[in-house]
């Protein structure tokens, strides 16, 4: 097959996979708009930019899940979604149906006060934790390969190009940690189950763009792969200085199987309140 | 270059009301829905950067007054992934573009097409003999 031939049929796939994909995305937002009133919905019907995210349309392969030589689960891949995500925030979409998001006071009046500009993502800061950067990709890398991972780590493609280090040799917190966006990351396996303790955060980030946080926070995920092309992300959210008890979201990530992560260099051109009237041009 | 944008041909005919991307702002904050804009102009530069890539147009008024417009577009990562390269728009090349203007009045854009002197409608057509049969927007 010659390169164009190759590119033409991937294109095909393209647009097979996009037309599956608008039909599940049609439903995804009937479902989403009753479940999270202001939330899924405001966000979807005002985002027309083009394909602001990865653009990713790729098909979700099917299959069990798999191991490593010494039968651990093998996290590792290119995966899209995991938390909240998006410019406007959504952490209600990972509640549970009847479950509330127990903000404090003080922290409800904060998020209220939030402009443009205090939107880390816009402003080309990280997206922090459980912040899942817009829809674009992310790798897991498990080392070493071939057996029980000593050390994870999460590769951001964008927003920024960064990357979280998970200690899973049996270490733990520091106590002396300073204040951070992506924290301090302890992990273990539980079964099939990946638990990750996090804490050691500043209070710049947020849990979705939206719902702020404290340097109280704590986080611990349950990264469980279902099968080979799909994953779920229990999170307990723990924070006393913005949040009256811990409260869980779970959120589902997909494999991307055939797209690599790619450069994004945020601060390169990043105009962002421009537009909006927020900042003036230069 | 049209076939290479073909991921987008019935894309951009649905992405605004169906699919969930994760922009790097809200499209609210910075742009109107209720106003479109279609304008033809002479592209005066390009930006194949992030977290948008752009491209700017010199747009000539009836009394013969000149406005260059910038337009955003998706980021460099999203365009790529879906067949634009840093060539897809040259310098020089006349286009008329359509979008939605910035909730400032300054003369910037969300583009949602372009289209090119040759008839090619970016995001929307493509020459491509495999996908000719794929539904217009």
């Amino acid at each position: 097959m010659t390169p164009a031939q190759a590119h033409v049929t991937r294109l095909k796939v393209h647009v097979t996979t996009f037309a599956v994909s608008v039909v599940a995305a049609a439903v995804l937002v009937t479902a989403q708009q009753g479940q999270a009133p202001g939330g899924a919905g405001a966000e979807l019907s005002t985002t027309v930019n083009l394909g602001g995210g990865s653009g990713w349309r790729g098909v979700v392969p099917a299959g069990a899940v798999p191991r490593l030589p010494d039968g651990t689960v093998d996290l590792s891949g290119v995966w899209q979604g995991g938390g909240p995500g998006g410019s406007n925030g959504n952490l209600e979409r990972g509640l549970a149906p009847g479950e509330t998001i127990p903000i404090l006071p003080a922290a409800k009046a904060k998020m209220a006060s939030r402009g443009v500009l205090d939107n880390t993502e816009a402003l080309c800061l990280p997206a922090g934790v459980p912040r899942v950067p817009s829809s674009y990709p992310w790798r897991m890398v498990q080392t070493p390969t071939h057996r029980k991972a000593t050390h994870i780590f999460i590769l951001f493609e964008a927003n920024i190009h960064s990357f979280r280090q998970i200690f899973m040799d049996g270490r733990k917190h520091p106590t002396d940690l300073d204040p951070s966006w992506y924290g301090h990351s302890i992990g273990w396996f539980e079964g099939d189950t990946l638990v990750i303790d996090s804490i050691g955060f500043n209070d710049r980030s947020t849990l979705d763009g939206n719902y702020p946080q404290t340097t109280q926070k704590h986080i611990i995920e349950r990264w469980t792969r279902k099968d080979l092309g799909h994953m779920v992300n229990e999170i307990t959210i723990d924070d006393p200085g913005a949040y009256s008890r811990p409260f869980k979201v779970t959120f589902p990530a997909t494999l991307r199987v055939g797209d690599e992560i790619m450069e994004y260099i945020c601060n390169e051109n990043n105009q962002i309140g421009i537009a909006g009237g927020y900042i003036k041009a230069q | 270059m049209t076939a290479r944008l073909v991921a987008l041909v019935i894309g951009m005919a649905l992405l605004p009301a169906a699919v969930p991307v994760g922009a790097h702002h809200g499209f609210s904050s910075e742009y109107d829905e209720k106003k479109p804009v279609t304008l033809t102009g002479v592209v005066s530069k390009l930006e194949w950067t992030n977290p948008h890539a752009r491209f700017y147009i010199d747009v000539k008024d009836a009394s013969g007054k000149v406005t260059n417009w910038n337009f955003e577009l998706a980021s460099l990562n999203s365009l790529r992934r879906n067949g634009w390269t840093q060539f897809t728009l040259k310098v020089g090349d006349v286009v008329t573009a359509s979008g939605y203007a910035a909730l400032s009045g300054v003369p910037m854009a969300n583009a949602s097409s372009v289209r090119l002197p040759d008839g090619t409608r970016l995001f929307a057509e493509t020459s491509a003999p495999s996908v000719q049969q794929t539904p217009q927007p």
